[in-house]
């Protein structure tokens, strides 16, 4: 019989510990920088609209009017250029990936008007 | 005198990566002549500079190909800032070669998967592309992406990669050369390997030359030309680089070349990680191109070297962005290697041109 | 190590073929053909390096009516450049070794790098604006100022140059009215 040459390996690998991951009853934790996805701060957020104008797939939509701050999740290419380019430094890349589901859909964040908190006092 | 027949070969092809149509014409089992067809992924990427300027573009020039994504990111990044006059801080330079080296690892570790799966080795393949997990883990952890980095801007790096995280870097990268070189000599010494492999696809240096063919697929026919050799960036900071050649010009020699420039790789990582300076990772580039200025740059990618140009026209938008991939400039190669060959090779000369048509087409 | 330079060149059209073959005679290798849409035409450049000196040579402003001598009997493996820029840019060339007669991508559309989009016209006009706007505005730096005036025309087209047309209109009106107001004011 010829040299089972990858036969080490092969036998090693009945009494190691297997390279996968029991997916998903077990999973694999996220490291620490993992791009998943961006997270607004409301309250620092001044809605300036940097972000959108430099997101590079247009996921970032900004309306001053409404005061609303939306990203389209299934857009974004998760680049991170909106984060660096923030001047208040209110976004940040969230470790967790956009959950899987069957219709695309925006996610509206509301941002306070500072203004209306200090005449209401 | 026997009847010839055309039989096409792809788009769809078990053994291909990309889609790729090749009219093999055929007398009796040998290939007599070979007319390739590319454009099955052709996106128009080039043309998406009028619409994002030179700073969004980065991530488009990333996803022109899924393996070969770092190196068009840093030949981008880098063409633009010649362009621009700018100079990037030291430590930018000796991360991005880094990764880069990192992509040429998983690029190779990939590729040698494929040739064994193209000659039927599936548990090879499994063995590669194992311990080709372990370097895609080392890119999530280090830059947030397995696949696609967006690690390189104009200007520099995003992300640092600090001294622990370089110690788990070398420590996975010894790990992996241990089995590595166990499956290496696995496949340059067995019996069944060789008999696929020696005397296919044989191509002459001076074909070569001719051909101006680039990367181990040239180096394999004993040209040894390496842009990596031109010192440039964190690579004119190594004690010695030579590129790996071998002289037998057939689909052994390129198999046996890109096994031993994984080796370089890891060697080259490691030497850099110790020498890596402290100080910044990017420069605030401010401004836009000037009118009419052009800028080419040379990169040398896991399939070869892969030319980049740029053209600005005063404003944010660059007004042309070119790159020219190895696989295009190899394909008149690959047409020379296959005539003459039996049918039953052409799965294995195709592969070991590691032909990357996505980013041949854009 | 050799060191890397590069060059760039100018090259008139009818020189392309006698450049290609002093650079094969002297063994130099090919680089690559790339096409670049300008105004006045396609500007081509061939490239080659040898010895680590990269030549880019620029051949300025090809017609559609002119034909392009092929370098493929010197240089094969330039059939993929040269399809490719006869797909995307509609340049004639002549005698491809390998030639694909329009076929090799199969696009959708004749010569899509050619066409330049509105919204890409609409930007490059707005783009020349801005820099005459700019240079009437030195111009006449040396006005004095009449007190509180609303933005001037060419503010405005310096302002909404670059928005897209929604906003245009909106800042446009904007600024008009702060025209109107500040007229009005003025006046009383």
């Amino acid at each position: 019989m010829g040299s089972f040459k990858l036969g080490g390996m092969t036998f090693g690998s009945l009494f190691k510990k297997p390279e996968t991951v029991l997916y998903p009853f077990e999973q694999k934790p996220a490291p620490a920088g993992l791009k998943g996805h961006i997270e607004n701060d409301a309250s620092a957020c001044i809605l300036c609209g940097i972000c959108a104008k430099s997101c590079p797939a247009d996921a970032i939509a900004v309306e001053k009017k409404e005061r609303t701050w939306a990203i389209d999740p299934f857009r974004c290419v998760q680049c991170g250029t909106c984060v660096r380019v923030c001047p208040k430094h209110c976004l940040t890349m969230d470790p967790a990936y956009t959950p899987i589901a069957t219709a695309k859909s925006c996610r509206v964040v509301h941002v306070p008007d500072p203004k209306a908190a200090v005449t209401e006092s | 005198m026997s009847k010839a027949t055309v039989i096409p070969f792809g788009p769809q092809h078990p053994v291909l990566p990309e889609p790729l149509h090749l009219d093999l014409v055929v007398q009796d089992e040998t290939v007599v002549d070979v007319l390739p067809q590319i454009g099955f992924v052709h996106r128009g990427l080039e043309k998406l500079v009028e619409t994002r300027d030179y700073n969004q573009f980065i991530y488009i020039a990333e996803r022109i190909c899924g393996i070969c994504a770092m190196g068009h990111s840093l030949g981008y990044a880098e063409t633009v800032e010649s362009l621009m006059g700018v100079e990037v801080p030291k430590r930018a330079e000796y991360l991005r070669v880094i990764w880069h080296e990192l992509s040429r690892i998983h690029s190779h570790l990939l590729w040698l998967g494929l040739a064994a799966d193209a000659f039927g080795f599936e548990s090879m393949f499994m063995h590669c592309w194992r311990l080709r997990e372990r370097v895609l883990d080392l890119f999530e952890k280090t830059t947030g992406g397995r696949v696609i980095l967006s690690v390189v801007k104009v200007g520099g790096v995003v992300r640092d990669i600090d001294a622990s995280q370089m110690a788990e870097i070398v420590s996975v990268l010894d790990g992996i050369k241990g089995e590595y070189t166990q499956i290496m000599n696995t496949l340059l010494t067995d019996t069944s390997v060789k008999n696929r492999t020696v005397g296919v696809g044989h191509i002459t240096t001076e074909d070569a030359a001719a051909l101006s063919m680039v990367g181990p697929f040239a180096r394999a026919s004993n040209l040894p030309y390496d842009v990596r050799s031109f010192g440039r960036g964190a690579y004119g900071d190594l004690a010695d680089f030579a590129p790996i050649t071998a002289t037998e010009g057939d689909c052994y020699a390129r198999v046996k070349v890109r096994c031993l420039e994984v080796l370089q790789s890891i060697e080259i990582i490691k030497e850099l990680g110790a020498k890596i300076p402290a100080g910044d990772i990017e420069v605030a580039v401010k401004g836009a191109p000037a009118d009419g200025a052009q800028a080419s740059n040379v990169l040398e990618q896991p399939r070869g070297e892969c030319y980049y140009y740029a053209r600005g026209n005063g404003s944010k938008n660059l007004e042309r962005m070119r790159m020219r991939t190895p696989t295009s400039q190899n394909l008149a190669g690959m047409t020379v290697a296959l005539k003459g060959c039996d049918l039953a090779d052409v799965n294995m000369i195709i592969l070991t041109i590691d032909p990357c048509i996505s980013c041949t087409e854009r | 190590m050799t060191t890397f330079e590069q060059t760039f060149e100018e090259l008139p059209l009818a020189g392309v073929h006698d450049l290609a073959a002093a650079r094969h005679a002297e063994g130099w290798r090919y680089v690559q053909i790339l096409a670049v849409n300008t105004e006045e035409g396609i500007d081509l450049v061939y490239s080659y390096m040898k010895d680590g000196h990269l030549a880019n040579f620029n051949v300025s402003g090809v017609k559609q009516t002119d034909v392009v001598p092929s370098i493929t009997d010197l240089y094969l493996e330039a059939f993929v450049c040269e399809n490719e820029i006869h797909d995307l840019f509609d340049v004639a060339i002549s005698d491809i070794a390998i030639d694909f007669g329009g076929m090799f991508y199969q696009l959708a559309e004749k010569a899509p790098m050619t066409v330049v989009s509105p919204e890409q016209l609409a930007a490059r006009e707005k783009a020349k604006k801005i820099a005459a706007a700019k240079a009437a505005k030195e111009a006449k730096a040396a006005a004095p100022a009449e007190g509180p005036t609303g933005p001037t025309e060419e503010e405005i087209q310096a302002k909404i140059a670059g928005l897209d047309p929604e906003k245009a209109a909106k800042v446009r009106a904007a600024m008009e009215a702060k025209a109107r107001k500040a007229a009005e004011g003025k006046g009383e």
